[in-house]
């Protein structure tokens, strides 16, 4: 350890003089090959495990499993890691646009522990999420080791991502256009560079550790222009099932918190409940590449009726499993559900019409998973590379975009927020580079007071204020009581303008009886969007800040305007 | 029935507080959800708080102005006369005296509360002395009364000429009492009556003892030719 101290010492310093893009490009390589790493290790863990498990499928007790692994993972970020369950793909997204990509170290193995043991036992999850919580906080771990800056830190933390997607799914052009479409949300020159060297990285890593091209194989598929048609009546449905697949994972979790349970009762009512879905349908259990493979090579055998049934079971599965403690992805899922969605669709077509000239099943379960992935991330370029890349097959790639583009589109209709920013945007958290939102949170309460004030005693004398009026150039005047200098109230010229002239009551009056006491007050903890929005609402055009009782200074719309256009500039501007 | 749930870009502008052409502008940029049909632009209501809701924006479509800050009901000077009175015959041979059996003749002020506003304005005469000179003075409390339904002004005339620290050094004759439920009547009132106060006319007047309605007369006319 020490010498990896010493390391740092020497090297760290002459750092800053590396170019800056060549510096990126090596360290987010780092970074890709670290989180391939981590993503071929959660691969192979799984199945293993997943091998393992097999002979005990068939007792009973089965149901029990998903329950043993919810709650091994429940009391292991509980209790060991201390964090939260869930996918964790928001909090790299909070953390990218908030911290400037700082993630803890631990966050780099705690979600694939506990994710290998919910989905190894059977929990309905995916294992990209996970993966994708490692990458960034090892691309971030990474930025922190060589000091660099909260920019090249996030360009890291995309790095991290792009190449855990790429590993676990061998897919680096889905690593590149995930990280930079969900995670980075910023298509920026400096960031792709670094971003698509890691995703090679990630996805080589992949390829030299498990020999394999794709993930799923398949036949070649014969898709014609007579494939649009469908494939744009498929976008629909699989549109209204992302929806309702988010919805459902939405209120699975609002609701498992409802109920009040302590952690380890939901994750075993939870694991419990996922495992008798998986006695009459194994299909949802874990993360299900293998029925997934068996679709696209047209070897599923289910009827039109189970199928349809099953794409229900395992929304329900995967709600369950998340919301209730589990933790994983739904990238899995997603494919899944689009799988059978696809299937479903194909043979609902062929029973309409016996001998339409449509592509086979396998390609409509690839068109599906576009759809479905599409839809519940909004995030229609994931949704087309993705699918291309784990299975190959680019010769369904026309139909893929006509899917990926309306699914993607009639999820954005029906429900404006994505899966991954909903919470955000509910939590005022989703600050995407160079929006107001984003200005509003950087920019603090400290940056922008103003605190030279000359302050008044509550105790003084009008005509002794007017003397100090004829010097100032203040508009604005704090009253603090004299003796514990605590403040009172405001005066503002403006209002008191008519009183000036009036040298009449100059000794009639003190300054208590003169000040505005009900003045709104800000105080340091406030945000700048809630300041903003006290201002607007009672038209004011400065704003007191009182912290502790006692005076800070004062706020105005000029110098917010001042430095927000300042802040802009520096946030827009391209590097 | 006729627009009840469409806006005008004049209404808008109104509402969002900006200028009806940003409103156009930000139509042609293609930024606002208008209503595709007609000549001129029209908004839907429904539309436009989703729109509002999605950029987080606070857009105020109810009529009410947020202006009502602004509009406290302004007392006049004559109103305050007629709610507090005229009383002659003050006994008392100090500021205290004076004061005390002022006091006692209010009766507006309940019994229980008088010996505690005595002490205030006491207390605001000892802090410094609100003689204004040509023999009166406007002692008030530096504290707003709650306890009063509406703010007053008492016109005491002394029994004899008492020696009141007076700016001027000349012995006060009258005092005007200001008493007001809140700080904001006070310094009004205040202001208003030590214009007044300023006039050699009124102040020759006023040496002639008015009854009630001569007093709010005068005053009013004061008001009227030079309004503060």
């Amino acid at each position: 350890m020490s010498l990896i101290k010493k390391w740092r010492a020497r090297f760290s310093p002459s750092l800053s003089h590396v170019d800056d893009r060549l510096l990126l490009i090596i360290a987010g390589s780092i970074a890709g090959i670290c989180s391939g790493l981590a993503a071929v290790a959660l691969r192979l863990a799984l199945e293993s495990v997943t091998e393992w498990l097999h002979p005990f499928r068939h007792y009973w007790w089965a149901f029990l499993l998903p329950a043993a692994g919810a709650l091994l993972s429940g009391f292991y970020l509980e209790k060991v890691t201390r964090e939260g369950a869930g996918h964790g793909v928001p909090e790299v997204i909070y953390a990218v646009s908030k911290h400037g990509g700082l993630l803890r170290l631990r966050s780099s193995y705690s979600r694939l522990i506990s994710s290998f043991l919910t989905i190894g036992s059977g929990g309905s999850a995916g294992p990209e999420a996970p993966v994708v919580m490692s990458g960034s906080a090892i691309g971030s771990n990474i930025a922190k080791f060589l000091w660099l800056n909260d920019r090249q830190r996030t360009t890291l933390v995309g790095c991290g991502t792009a190449g855990a997607i790429a590993g676990i799914f061998n897919a680096p052009l889905a690593g590149l256009v995930f990280s930079i479409e969900v995670i980075l949300g910023k298509w920026e020159f400096s960031n792709i560079i670094p971003i698509a060297i890691a995703a090679v990285a990630g996805a080589e890593v992949s390829r030299a550790i498990i020999h394999e091209q794709v993930l799923f194989n398949h036949l070649f598929f014969t898709v014609g222009t007579a494939d649009i048609l469908p494939g744009i009546c498929l976008a629909i449905f699989a549109g209204l099932i992302s929806v309702f697949f988010t919805k459902t994972l939405n209120f699975s979790g609002k609701f498992a918190q409802k109920t009040r349970f302590p952690f380890w009762m939901r994750a075993l009512i939870g694991g419990s409940a996922v495992g008798c879905i998986g006695l009459f349908f194994p299909v949802v259990l874990g993360e299900g590449y293998h029925f997934i493979q068996s679709m696209i090579s047209e070897t599923f055998s289910m009827g039109i009726f189970i199928t349809f049934v099953a794409v229900f079971a395992k929304i329900f599965a995967t709600a369950i499993t998340l919301g209730w403690g589990g933790s994983g992805g739904i990238f899995a899922p997603c494919l899944l559900i689009g799988s059978l969605t696809g299937i479903v669709f194909h043979k609902t077509v062929f029973l309409l019409f016996e001998n339409a000239a449509c592509a086979s099943e396998g390609a409509y379960a690839l068109l599906g998973m576009t759809g479905l992935i599409s839809g519940v991330m909004q995030a229609p370029l994931t949704g087309i590379f993705l699918v291309l890349e784990i299975t190959g097959g680019y010769e369904t790639i026309l139909p893929l975009i006509v899917v990926s583009a309306i699914s993607s589109t009639m999820s954005h209709y029906i429900e404006p927020a994505s899966f991954y920013f909903k919470d955000l945007i509910k939590r005022g958290q989703f600050l995407r580079p160079g929006t107001d939102a984003r200005i509003l949170s950087d920019l603090n309460i400290k940056e922008l007071i103003t605190t030279e004030f000359t302050k008044v005693s509550e105790n003084m004398l009008f005509r002794e204020f007017i003397e100090i009026i004829k010097t100032s150039d203040q508009f604005f005047f704090p009253v603090i009581d004299e003796s514990t200098g605590a403040y009172k109230g405001m005066i503002e010229l403006r209002s008191i303008r008519r009183y000036v002239l009036n040298p009449g009551i100059y000794d009639m009056v003190f300054l208590n009886q003169i000040m505005d006491t009900d003045v709104l007050t800000a105080s340091l903890e406030n945000d700048l969007q809630d300041v903003l929005e006290m201002m607007e609402t009672n038209n004011m055009e400065s704003i007191p800040v009182v912290e502790h009782d006692t005076f800070i200074g004062m706020i105005s719309k000029t110098r917010i305007l001042d430095l927000y256009r300042r802040e802009l500039i520096m946030q827009t501007s391209v590097r | 029935m006729k627009n009840h749930m469409t806006l005008s870009v004049f209404d808008l502008s109104t509402c969002l507080g900006v200028n009806p052409d940003t409103i156009k502008r930000w139509v042609r940029q293609g930024k606002l959800p208008v209503l595709p049909k007609g000549a001129d632009l029209r908004f839907q209501k429904k539309d436009l708080e989703k729109w509002a809701a999605l950029h987080n924006i606070r857009l105020n479509l109810s009529d009410k102005k947020s202006g009502e800050k602004q509009n406290q009901i302004e007392v006049s000077l004559s109103q305050a006369l007629q709610n507090g009175g005229i009383y002659s015959d003050i006994q008392g041979n100090d500021v205290v005296t004076v004061l005390a059996s002022c006091v006692k003749k209010i009766p507006q002020v309940p019994d229980d509360f008088k010996p505690d506003l005595l002490d205030r304005l006491v207390e605001r005469e000892n802090a410094f002395s609100t003689g204004v000179g040509n023999g009166m003075a406007i002692p008030h409390p530096r504290q707003q009364l709650s306890y009063l339904p509406h703010p007053m002004i008492t016109v005491n005339f002394l029994a004899s000429p008492v020696d009141y620290n007076a700016l001027d050094g000349q012995p006060v004759f009258l005092l005007f009492c200001i008493l007001c439920p809140s700080l904001q009547y006070h310094l009004h009132l205040l202001s208003a009556l030590s214009f007044c106060l300023r006039d050699k006319d009124f102040i020759r007047f006023l040496k002639s003892r008015p009854q009630m309605d001569q007093l709010v007369e005068k005053t009013v006319m004061l008001q009227e030719t030079n309004p503060l």
